[in-house]
């Protein structure tokens, strides 16, 4: 493909990069109405209990103080994205803590806190379910009985015959890894208003996916579709987060909205917003692999559980990335592999960056390099018997074509950029260097301990990844564009993508400005309305670019032809004649430099020709069969390989973060500048659920409600980031490019796993690997939940 | 917004403060850095639930400064971490505390939080706390017509209370200059490298004649209910030859100390090993240094 290019793979400052450093951009927070009235959430200290009786007679008598309740929501009280199980009020009973059962509204925020605490619930509290394990069990409690079970869903995945896969392995390794409960961690607390109008409602929101809140709060209020619009605000950060809670909190708000007739605005505290909203599955994945002596991998038995939490939100979908990624990017002949996800009463879990792939990966990629040191190879070589080529065909029957396979280039790019294989052999322990400690002989002996000398200890550790890009068989996958352009050359676009703070527009307005010939400041990116363009699919799955840049690509190359047509007509030029857009000057290959873009737009006019179009992009065809998980999962995929070097204090269990490379393959880059601002945040995100990151509960009571306690990483916990882009050929999407959001957090964890092993000699099974884990192999927390500085 | 349902009064000298720290019907409490107090209002602690009037004490000048008169370093209540850790008389002088300091929270939170602030609000885990519990230092106390002077060490009472009186101030911390052959190290343990709550830290100041320790002070913070010296093995030590069984044996103490103290406690399993391995590395720092 020719990748010469005068905007694409530049880097170019962001589209709302000024209005967010002085503070002129607007979030949903910053949005205010005359007469607007604020909503406090009503909850209960349980986390599953029957609703007996709400007593709001203490409130009643207040002036201007409504009450909401399930009773107010004219539609259906039960809604959810896939399925139709979690209520905007709990009127029966709460499955969570998060759980809201009703809400007060009125004008001082201040006077609804004090108000609140005066409503009455009568409850009696159920027997809970927090561990994901005994959900399936015969007697286990029901956490929605209607649905029989706490199987929320089930992937089998079926390819070639196990049994003989590993009868013909000279050695089987058999592992069970955990992976652990992660808040998303936007800076911006949710917020949404809900404003009436005439003849329906309007939503203005901190919301990631503005057409599935207008479907959720259509199923609310019973208005049709196009009586409900819904606007996004500035978005301070989503990482998938902003999708269930953003349409329960819309509903809420509209709900409210039209019984008052005022405008509702709800908005949480950092505590509500950790304790309602949903986060990433936590999994327990057990892993069998078999392999030769030459280490080929003749068979991978999978076992994943996922705790789906209180609702079913996004499971289903998230792990069915699991089960078409579980094996990681190697070619294996025998695979069987079974992905459940259960109800619990614990926080539900839904979409987060990654998407049922950074823990697959934890344990696909520890299991790599347990491979090799049991062969006494080194990671990189055991990834290159067993990585993917092209032409390889998948887990799920899938032949991997049309595009480069660069999982080998990604990996050897990787260990040339770091010296990684010397640096492996020189730091590998062959015994575990970490002490034993008793905690019931708490003075150490002489022997435990360390020499000074030998209490820092370095390690190397590396993880590699292959990702089907945006949705795949979970559904239907395609984008629109609506772009004009104004007879002073301005052009004009819009599309039905959200911009989530990952720098959408940019890459798409780049997009446009390559196909059109002109700089990108001549284009202008419409706010993100649901009434003025057609649903072009979820924000989610690395989807953006790869089909964002199909439809816009598309819309410009209609308007394209047609400029041309002008200028040819214009200018009297021959029909064979080849016209070039460049930088906003328009040449003829025969005539050379002709004018500029501006003057070909008023020719236009004098021409009556349309200058406005619609640009459509589709994904190619899927095939998914969910009896035996075969199929063309993805219709293509992009390659990760990142490398982690680590200096751990084997006294304290501090892992530091020296140098993270990190090596993709997004096809084209559009916008350096976005695409190092992804693997930059990304790897930072990784590295947190690597050492740091974890919501814990005490019978499903969170103790982490906020980021004292939560600790994500801060600038100072890594030293560098090193990115490096192997830009593969791929025949779709817009100019070959492809996904990156995603991939860059994959692999992380893995990777200082990876290099934990390396530096200490010991294999932490359990994220996140903080002090405790690495010093004591083992988490530990108080049961008491109360502060001592409270 | 923020809403702190209280009055604030800014008074704008020490007269005008004592006097409203003398009103005796109104509940107040002194607001300088807020980093505690402010957050702890927030999220409804009770120690500032019944909390009337806050005065702020930033405009009150010499509250806020350092000096050395005589053998002496006053710091002014209202100094800021960013102040102390960027001052040339702490510097030279006080090295821990300067190194102490420089790790709290954030900029931003060392740009108003108070060194003052810190031990008032004397959390078990506060980091200016072991390296005053080693510099010795005193504070000097002030109320309508009286002033008192104790040592940080009685001042501290339990966590989150002081000896502090309703009409007191905290004026200064007086410290007296340690001898220039004193030397030792200050250590903190975070869960990250940044904005991180201690774990565990530790304070050692010595001086070393003849490869034995001629004088040593140890402190510990966030691994006892509050900052707290270890007398006992401060006493042990005193003219011991130092060697590697010594240094085991210091570190063996603390942690029996530390386990009278606190009994063993959920986080036990973790502090305790790790308190006494990384006291042994801090004294190795310190005497393969020197």
């Amino acid at each position: 493909m020719n990748k010469e290019f005068s905007v694409i793979g530049k880097s170019v400052i962001r589209e709302d990069a000024f209005d967010k450093v002085t503070g002129k951009a607007k979030f949903a927070d910053d949005y205010k109405f005359d007469e607007m009235l604020y909503a406090k959430m009503i909850r209960i200290k349980a986390t599953h209990a029957k609703i007996n009786s709400i007593d709001f007679s203490e409130i009643e008598n207040q002036k201007d103080i409504y009450v909401i309740t399930a009773n107010d929501v004219k539609g259906k009280n039960l809604v959810g994205l896939i399925k139709h199980d979690q209520p905007i009020f709990c009127n029966e009973k709460v499955v969570t803590p998060g759980d809201v059962i009703a809400m007060i509204v009125g004008e001082d925020e201040d006077k609804l806190e004090h108000l609140a605490k005066k409503v009455k619930v009568n409850f009696t509290p159920l027997p809970t379910l927090t561990d994901p394990t005994k959900a399936l069990d015969p007697d286990s409690v029901l956490i929605h009985p209607e649905e029989k079970s706490n199987l929320i869903i089930h992937h089998p995945l079926r390819k070639g015959d196990i049994e003989k896969g590993f009868s013909e392995s000279d050695e089987i390794l058999e592992q069970t890894y955990t992976t652990q409960l992660i808040e998303h961690a936007y800076i911006e607390p949710e917020s949404v208003i809900a404003i009436p109008k005439e003849d329906g409602i309007k939503i203005i929101g901190s919301i990631q996916n503005p057409f599935t809140t207008r479907r959720i709060v259509s199923l609310a209020t019973d208005l049709p579709l196009e009586k409900i619009e819904v606007i996004q605000a500035q978005l301070g950060g989503s990482f998938g987060g902003k999708d269930d809670t953003m349409c329960i909190l819309s509903a809420r708000a509209a709900v409210a909205s039209l019984k008052t007739n005022k405008p509702i605005k709800i908005k949480y505290t950092r505590e509500e917003s950790i304790l309602e909203s949903y986060k990433r599955h936590p999994y327990i994945l057990n892993y069998k692999v078999g392999y030769t002596k030459d280490g080929k991998i003749k068979a991978m038995k999978i076992d994943i559980l996922a705790d789906g939490g209180a609702y079913c939100s996004m499971s289903p979908f998230v792990t069915w990335r699991t089960v078409v990624q579980a094996t990681g990017p190697y070619e294996i002949e025998n695979v069987h592999t079974d992905v459940r996800a259960v109800y619990t009463n614990n926080p539900y879990t839904g979409a987060m960056r990654g998407f049922g792939s950074p823990q697959p990966i934890f344990a696909q990629e520890s299991l790599m390099d347990e491979i090799a040191i049991r062969l006494g190879i080194t990671p990189d070589e055991i990834r290159r018997i067993n990585g993917y080529k092209n032409g390889s065909v998948t887990a799920t029957g899938q032949k991997l074509q049309n595009h480069d396979v660069n999982i080998l280039t990604v990996l050897n790019k990787a260990v040339a950029l770091t010296n990684f294989s010397n640096k492996w052999k020189e730091y590998k322990k062959e015994k575990s260097v970490l002490n034993e400690y008793e905690f019931e002989k708490p003075i150490l002996k002489k022997n435990k301990f360390i020499d000074p000398k030998k209490l820092y200890q370095k390690g190397i550790g590396l993880a590699v990844s292959f990702r089907g890009c945006s949705l795949g068989a979970e559904g239907l996958d395609e984008t629109y564009c609506y772009m004009s352009i104004e007879k002073n050359g301005l052009v004009k676009m819009l599309t039905g993508l959200a911009e989530n703070g990952q720098g959408l527009r940019t890459t798409l307005i780049i997009t446009a400005a390559e196909t059109l010939g002109i700089i990108p400041d001549k284009i202008q990116f419409l706010e993100t309305n649901t009434s003025l363009i057609k649903d072009s699919g979820p924000t989610v799955a690395s989807r953006g670019t790869i089909m964002g840049t199909g439809s816009v690509k598309n819309a410009a190359e209609i308007l394209k032809e047609r400029l041309i047509k002008i200028v040819k007509k214009g200018f009297h030029l021959d029909d064979n004649d080849v016209i070039d857009f460049r930088e906003n000057l328009v040449f003829s290959r025969k005539k050379g430099l002709l004018t500029n873009f501006d003057f070909v737009c008023q020719l236009a006019l004098e021409q009556k020709e349309n200058l406005t179009a619609i640009g459509y992009y589709k994904s190619p065809e899927v095939h998914w069969n969910e009896h035996n998980g075969q199929g063309d999962a993805y219709f293509t995929y992009v390659y990760g390989c990142q490398v982690a070097e680590v200096t751990v204090n084997i006294g304290t269990g501090e892992v530091f973060l020296n140098k993270i490379t990190a090596v993709h393959d997004p096809g084209t880059v559009i916008n350096r500048l976005g695409a190092l601002g992804q693997i930059f945040g990304g790897v930072t995100q990784g590295a947190g659920y690597g050492i740091f990151e974890e919501i814990t509960h005490e019978d499903g009571m969170i103790r982490e409600l906020n980021f004292d306690q939560y600790l994500i990483p801060t600038a100072k916990d890594i030293d560098e980031i090193k990115p490096y882009f192997v830009e593969g050929n791929d025949i779709y999407g817009g100019y070959g490019a492809k996904s990156l959001g995603e991939p860059t957090l994959e692999l992380t964890a893995a990777a200082i796993a990876n290099a934990i092993r390396n530096a200490t000699g010991k294999r932490f099974f359990n994220l996140p690997i903080n002090l405790e884990e690495l010093v004591l192999g083992k988490k530990i927390r108080p049961q008491n939940l109360n502060r001592g500085s409270l | 917004m923020i809403n702190l349902n209280c009055k604030i009064e800014t008074p704008k000298n020490i007269d005008e403060l004592l006097k409203l720290l003398a009103v005796e019907n109104f509940n107040s409490k002194i607001l300088a850095g807020g980093t505690d107090l402010i957050v702890g209002k927030i999220q409804g602690s009770k120690r500032f639930v019944d909390t009337e009037l806050l005065i702020d004490i930033n405009k009150i000048e010499e509250l806020h400064k350092i000096d050395l008169i005589d053998d002496k370093i006053i710091i002014g209540a209202s100094t800021t971490f960013s102040e102390i850790e960027n001052n040339k008389i702490i510097n030279e002088h006080l090295p821990l505390l300067k190194k102490a300091v420089s790790k709290i929270g954030s900029l931003q939170i060392r740009n108003r939080a108070t060194i003052a602030g810190n031990f008032v609000n004397n959390a078990p885990c506060a980091d200016s706390v072991p390296p005053l519990l080693v510099y010795n230092a005193e504070l000097e106390l002030i109320s309508f017509g009286n002033k008192r002077t104790i040592s940080l060490e009685n001042f501290l009472e339990a966590p989150y209370k002081t000896q502090l009186q309703k009409s007191e101030l905290v004026s200064k911390i007086i410290i007296p200059v340690p001898d220039k052959n004193i030397i030792g190290d200050f250590y903190k343990l975070g869960r990250r490298r940044a904005v991180a709550i201690s774990r565990i830290t530790l304070a050692v100041l010595c001086r070393i004649e003849n490869n034995s320790f001629d004088d040593i002070r140890i402190a510990s913070g966030a691994v006892t209910p509050i900052g707290k010296r270890f007398y006992e093995i401060e006493n042990f030590t005193r003219e011991k030859r130092i060697n590697n069984d010594l240094l085991i044996n210091l570190s063996q103490m603390l942690g029996e100390e530390i386990l009278k103290i606190t009994g063993l406690r959920w986080s036990s399993a973790y502090k305790l090993p790790v308190v006494q391995q990384m006291f042994y590395q801090l004294l190795n720092n310190i005497v393969i240094k020197k």
